[in-house]
C-alpha cells in the first residue's frame, strides 16, 4: 500500500505507550468478534474455576429427572447428578483438550515446519513427505483406531486427534518460513555471521507466529466440535465422567420427557463453538491489521 | 489533508495548491514522505477511508474527494488515467494484455492503435501475451496504453520509470512527451528524481513535508532556485561532470515528521539560511523575481544556500588501493541458473560467464550494468550467498566475511528485532564489555543518536535506515564492503549523503568496496575503477574518467547517453 509508506516514514507507534497501541488496534475489531472474545474468556474463567463453586459432578445430589430450579440451575439427570456442575466440568474438559491438541500440534508441527523450511533441500523433502503421510490419515478414523487399541479414554482420543492435527501446522509454518527465508533480512543476518540456530529462532520463527496464532484460534472451535462428536459416539471418557458429547448422547433418550438433560450440554457445545469462532475471527482481524 | 492512523494524526499534505492546465506536463518532485504520492492518489479519488481531507481536488469541475463513488468512477473513466511504479503489480497477471487494454479501449482496432502508439512492436501477436511474458519496459508501455485508452484529460504517473533500467527509462520518458503532443493530455509526473522531471516536464512542483516549496517553469526554477530545498536538491544531485576530488554538497538533517505540525517553515530545522522569523512564521508562496515562479521562502534564499553548500563541501583525502593481502580474486567465475522442465518450462540462464576480477586491498570498484547483466549475482557469489557453477572466488586477508549493503536498507533488517540487536549480533564474539563500546562507537561514527539502537527499523526515517545498515556493516570493519544499488531508490540529497558516507568510511577504515549500480554518474564518483557488465560478461574496464569520457564499448556509450541530466543554462 503506497499510501501507508508515504504518510508514515517516521516513527509509527514509537511515541505511543502499550495501552494506546492496544486501544488503537482493538478499534479494528468488529463488535460481534469482541463479544466472542469476551464470552470465550468468560467461559474459560468460569470453567477453570468450576471446582470452586459447583458440586462434584459425579455424585448424585438429589432425585433424578428434576427440571431446572434454583437449587439445580439446569436440573438433574437420570441418576440425579447436577447437570449445571457437569456442564461446567464438561466445558472445562473440552477446552483443555482442545488446547492440549493445539499446543502439541504447534510444538511438533512448528518445529518440523521450521527445520524443513529453514534447511530446504533433502531435509525439507523428507520432513514434508512424512507430514503428507500423516495428512493422508483420516482424523476421526485414526482416533477410533487409537481408542480401539488403547481403550476408550479421553487421553487416547486426544492422542488420536493430536497425531493427525500437527501436519497442518507443519505445512503452515514451513510455507511461512520459506517465504521469509527468501527475504533480504535473512541474507543480511547470514552475512552478520549468526549461527544456524539463532537464524532459525530469532530471524525466521517470530515471523511465522502471527499466522499460527490465527489458525490456532480458529482451530479451537473445530476441535471442540470434533471432541464432542467423538465423545458422542462413545470415544471418550467412560460413563460417569462429565463430557459434553457423552452427556448429550446419554440424555438423547429423554429428549421428549426431560429435554434439559440432552439440551444443556448440546447448547454448551454450541455456545463454546460460536464464541470460539467469533474470537478466532477477531484475533485474525487484530493480526491482519498488523 | 490529514491521515489518521493508530489514533494519531499524520499530516501527509498541509495545504497544497496546484493547478494543472490542459496539455501540460507537471513534474512533482519530493523525497519519500513529502506527500507526492498522496497528492497523486487524491486526484484519482483513491485515498483510503482513514484520510481526512480539507480543501478540494477539482477534476474537470468536480470535487473528486467528495464525489459519490459512481461519480468518481465516471471521472476516472472519462478524464483520468494512471500509471504506477510497478507495472507487474498493477496489471492483472491472469489476463492477456490484449483483453486488459480492450476493457477500456472498447475495440480491437483501438487496442492495436494504442499499442502501436506506445511503441509496442508486433501488434497482433502481442495481444495474446500475459504480463509476465513482457519486459519491464513493455509492461509500463501497456500500462500507459491502458491509461490513454479512455482519452483522459490527465494522466497521473507515479514513479513510472523508477523500476526500469536507464536505457528503458529514457525511452519511456520520451514516450510521455510524445503522448502529450499527440493526445493533448496533461500529465502529472510524480518522481523523486529531479533529472527525470526536468527532462520531460514543462513546469515543476517541489514538495517538502506536505507543502509546496517551489513551483514554476522547469528551466528558470532550476537555474535560479528560490527555495533552499530546491537549491539543495540541485547542488547535491549526482552529475557526470561532478568534481571527483570534492565531497558532494549535502544538506544535513532529517525530513519533517508527519506527526508534528511546526508553526514556521517546515524546512527551517535543516536550512543553513534559517532565521528566527523562519521558525515563527510559515512562509507563503511568493513570486521569485529572478525567475517568475513561486517559492515558499521568506528570503528566496535558494541561490545563496546553493553557493554556501558548494563552498563547505570538503575535499576527499587520497584513496589508496594497495596490492597485497585483503583483496579478492575472482577467476573464470560462471553462474548458470538451471531451467525448469514440465508445465512451467523455462530456459537455463547464464547470469555470469567466465568473469575475472581482481580487487586490491582498499580499492573501490564500481560495477555498472542493467538488470540481467549479472552484477548482483557477482556480488552474491563474492558474499557467499550464491554458489558458483564453476570458477573460484578467493578472499584475501584474515578471511573475514565481506559485508553487504542492500538496495532497500529497511528490508535488510529483521522487522521484529531492534537495530541494537542486529549490531550486537555482529560483535557477539567479543567480550561483553567491549560489545557495548563498539555499538556506541559505530553509532557515533555514523552520526546516529543512541536511541536508534532501541528502535525497530520501521520506526526510522529513510536516511537513518541507510546509516543503520552501514553501521551494521562496519561495526567490525570488513576487508570488503559490497554495495548493491544502495542509492537507486533515494532522492538526490539522501543519495549524496550516502555516497559521502561511503567515501568517508572507506578512507577511515581502509576497506575495499564493490559498488554495484546502474548509474554511471554515481559509479564515477565512488570508484577507483569502473567495470561495465552486460549479459554476464565484463565489456569495459578502466579508470572512471576514461570510461565516462572515452567509452570504447558501444554498450557503455548507450548507458552514458541515457543517464538523465538536469539541463540548465549554467
Amino acid at each position: 500500500m503506497p499510501v501507508r509508506g508515504v504518510v508514515s516514514p517516521g516513527s509509527a507507534g514509537a511515541s505511543m505507550n502499550a495501552t494506546q497501541r492496544y486501544g488503537a488496534r482493538m478499534r479494528g475489531v468488529g463488535v460481534l468478534e469482541r463479544v466472542g472474545i469476551v464470552v470465550l474468556l468468560l467461559l474459560l474463567a468460569i470453567s477453570l474455576a468450576a471446582p470452586l463453586f459447583v458440586t462434584d459432578p459425579v455424585i448424585s445430589v438429589g432425585p433424578a429427572f428434576q427440571p431446572p430450579s434454583l437449587q439445580h440451575l439446569l436440573g438433574t439427570d437420570d441418576v440425579g447428578q447436577d447437570i449445571f456442575a457437569r456442564v461446567m466440568y464438561g466445558m472445562r474438559t473440552s477446552w483443555l483438550s482442545a488446547v492440549a491438541v493445539i499446543a502439541s500440534a504447534i510444538v511438533v508441527g512448528g518445529l518440523i515446519g521450521l527445520v524443513a523450511g529453514a534447511r530446504g533441500g533433502w531435509v525439507d523433502s523428507l520432513l514434508m513427505r512424512l507430514t503428507d503421510t500423516f495428512l493422508a490419515l483420516p482424523g476421526p478414523v485414526l482416533a477410533i483406531a487409537v481408542a480401539a487399541a488403547l481403550g476408550a479414554s479421553l487421553r487416547n482420543t486426544v492422542i488420536g486427534i493430536a497425531v493427525v492435527w500437527w501436519p497442518w501446522y507443519a505445512r503452515l509454518v514451513r510455507g511461512e518460513i520459506r517465504s521469509l527465508a527468501a527475504r533480504p533480512h535473512v541474507d543480511a543476518a547470514r552475512l552478520s555471521g549468526v549461527s544456524r540456530g539463532r537464524l532459525m529462532f530469532r530471524h525466521l520463527l517470530p515471523g511465522a507466529i502471527p499466522p499460527v496464532i490465527v489458525t490456532a484460534s480458529l482451530d479451537i472451535q473445530i476441535l471442540v466440535l470434533t471432541l464432542a462428536g467423538l465423545s458422542f459416539i462413545g470415544l471418550g471418557a467412560p460413563a460417569p465422567s462429565p463430557e459434553l458429547g457423552a452427556m448429550a448422547a446419554r440424555g438423547a433418550d429423554s429428549l421428549f420427557t426431560s429435554p434439559w438433560i440432552p439440551l444443556a450440554p448440546g447448547c454448551a457445545v454450541f455456545i463454546l463453538a460460536v464464541a470460539a469462532n467469533l474470537a478466532g475471527d477477531g484475533i485474525r482481524d487484530l493480526f491482519d491489521r498488523g | 489533508m490529514t491521515f489518521s492512523r493508530d489514533g494519531r494524526d499524520l499530516h501527509a499534505l498541509r495545504g497544497v495548491d496546484l493547478r494543472i492546465a490542459a496539455g501540460e506536463i507537471v513534474g512533482l518532485v519530493g523525497e519519500s514522505g513529502s506527500g507526492k504520492t498522496v497528492l497523486g492518489l487524491s486526484m484519482l479519488g483513491l485515498l483510503p477511508k482513514s484520510a481526512r481531507v480539507e480543501g478540494v481536488v477539482t477534476v474537470d469541475g468536480v470535487d473528486i474527494t467528495r464525489a459519490s463513488e459512481p461519480m468518481r468512477r465516471k471521472l476516472r473513466r472519462s478524464a483520468l488515467g494512471a500509471v504506477f511504479q510497478d507495472p507487474m503489480t498493477s496489471l492483472d497477471p491472469t489476463m492477456r494484455i490484449g483483453r486488459q487494454v480492450h476493457e477500456v479501449a472498447g475495440s480491437t482496432a483501438e487496442v492495436l492503435r494504442l499499442l502501436a502508439a506506445v511503441g509496442i512492436p508486433g501488434g497482433q501477436r502481442r495481444l495474446r501475451d500475459f504480463p509476465h511474458e513482457l519486459s519491464g519496459g513493455l509492461r509500463q508501455r501497456v500500462m500507459l496504453a491502458i491509461a490513454l485508452a479512455g482519452k483522459p484529460k490527465l494522466v497521473i504517473a507515479d514513479e513510472p520509470t523508477t523500476a526500469l533500467d536507464v536505457t528503458v527509462q529514457a525511452q519511456v520518458l520520451t514516450l510521455f512527451r510524445r503522448m502529450r503532443d499527440e493526445h493533448g493530455c496533461a500529465i502529472l509526473l510524480v518522481t523523486h528524481d529531479l533529472a527525470v522531471a526536468s527532462t520531460v516536464a514543462d513546469r515543476i512542483c517541489v514538495l517538502y513535508g506536505g507543502l509546496v516549496a517551489e513551483v514554476g517553469q522547469v528551466r528558470p526554477v532550476l537555474d535560479h532556485p528560490g527555495h533552499p530545498y530546491t537549491a539543495a536538491l540541485m547542488t547535491s544531485r549526482i552529475r557526470l561532470q561532478a568534481d571527483r576530488r570534492h565531497q558532494l554538497p549535502v544538506i544535513a538533517g532529517e525530513p519533517v515528521q508527519p506527526s508534528t505540525d511546526p508553526a514556521g517553515c517546515n524546512f527551517a530545522p535543516r536550512c543553513p539560511a534559517a532565521t528566527p522569523l523562519c521558525v515563527e512564521k510559515r512562509p507563503l508562496l511568493t513570486v521569485v523575481p529572478a525567475q517568475g515562479g513561486l517559492a515558499a521562502c521568506h528570503y528566496h534564499a535558494g541561490e545563496d544556500v546553493a553557493r554556501g553548500l558548494s563552498r563547505v563541501a570538503g575535499l576527499w583525502g587520497p584513496s589508496v588501493p594497495t596490492a597485497g593481502d585483503g583483496g579478492v580474486t575472482v577467476r573464470r567465475l560462471s553462474v548458470r541458473f538451471p531451467g525448469r522442465r514440465g508445465l512451467r518450462r523455462s530456459e537455463p540462464f547464464d547470469a555470469l560467464r567466465e568473469v575475472d576480477l581482481d580487487v586490491n586491498r582498499g580499492e573501490s570498484i564500481a560495477v555498472v550494468g542493467e538488470s540481467g547483466s549479472g552484477k548482483t549475482t557477482l556480488l552474491r557469489v563474492i558474499a557467499g550467498l550464491q554458489a558458483p557453477t564453476s570458477g573460484s572466488v578467493v578472499l584475501g586477508g584474515a578471511g573475514r566475511m565481506p559485508q553487504m549493503v542492500f538496495q532497500d536498507a529497511g528490508s535488510s533488517f529483521t522487522p521484529w528485532l531492534t537495530v541494537g540487536q542486529h549490531l550486537y549480533e555482529r560483535v557477539a564474539h567479543l567480550p561483553m564489555a567491549t560489545q557495548g563500546e563498539r555499538v556506541s562507537e559505530v553509532l557515533n561514527r555514523l552520526g546516529l543518536p543512541a536511541e536508534v539502537a532501541r528502535a525497530r527499523v520501521q520506526q526510522l526515517s529513510g536516511g537513518q535506515r541507510q546509516r543503520a545498515a552501514l553501521a551494521r556493516a562496519v561495526i567490525e570493519p570488513p576487508d570488503l564492503l559490497l554495495c548493491d544499488e544502495p542509492i537507486s531508490a533515494l532522492d538526490a540529497s539522501l543519495a549524496a549523503t550516502v555516497l559521502n558516507l561511503l567515501g568517508r568510511l572507506r578512507r577511515e577504515l581502509g576497506f575495499g568496496m564493490i559498488f554495484v549500480s546502474h548509474d554511471l554518474a554515481a559509479a564515477r564518483l565512488v570508484a577507483d575503477r569502473i567495470i561495465v557488465m552486460t549479459g554476464g560478461r565484463i565489456v569495459e574496464e578502466g579508470p572512471p574518467d576514461n570510461v565516462v569520457d572515452h567509452p570504447s564499448n558501444p554498450y557503455t556509450q548507450a548507458l552514458l547517453a541515457s543517464v538523465p541530466q538536469v539541463s540548465t543554462c549554467r
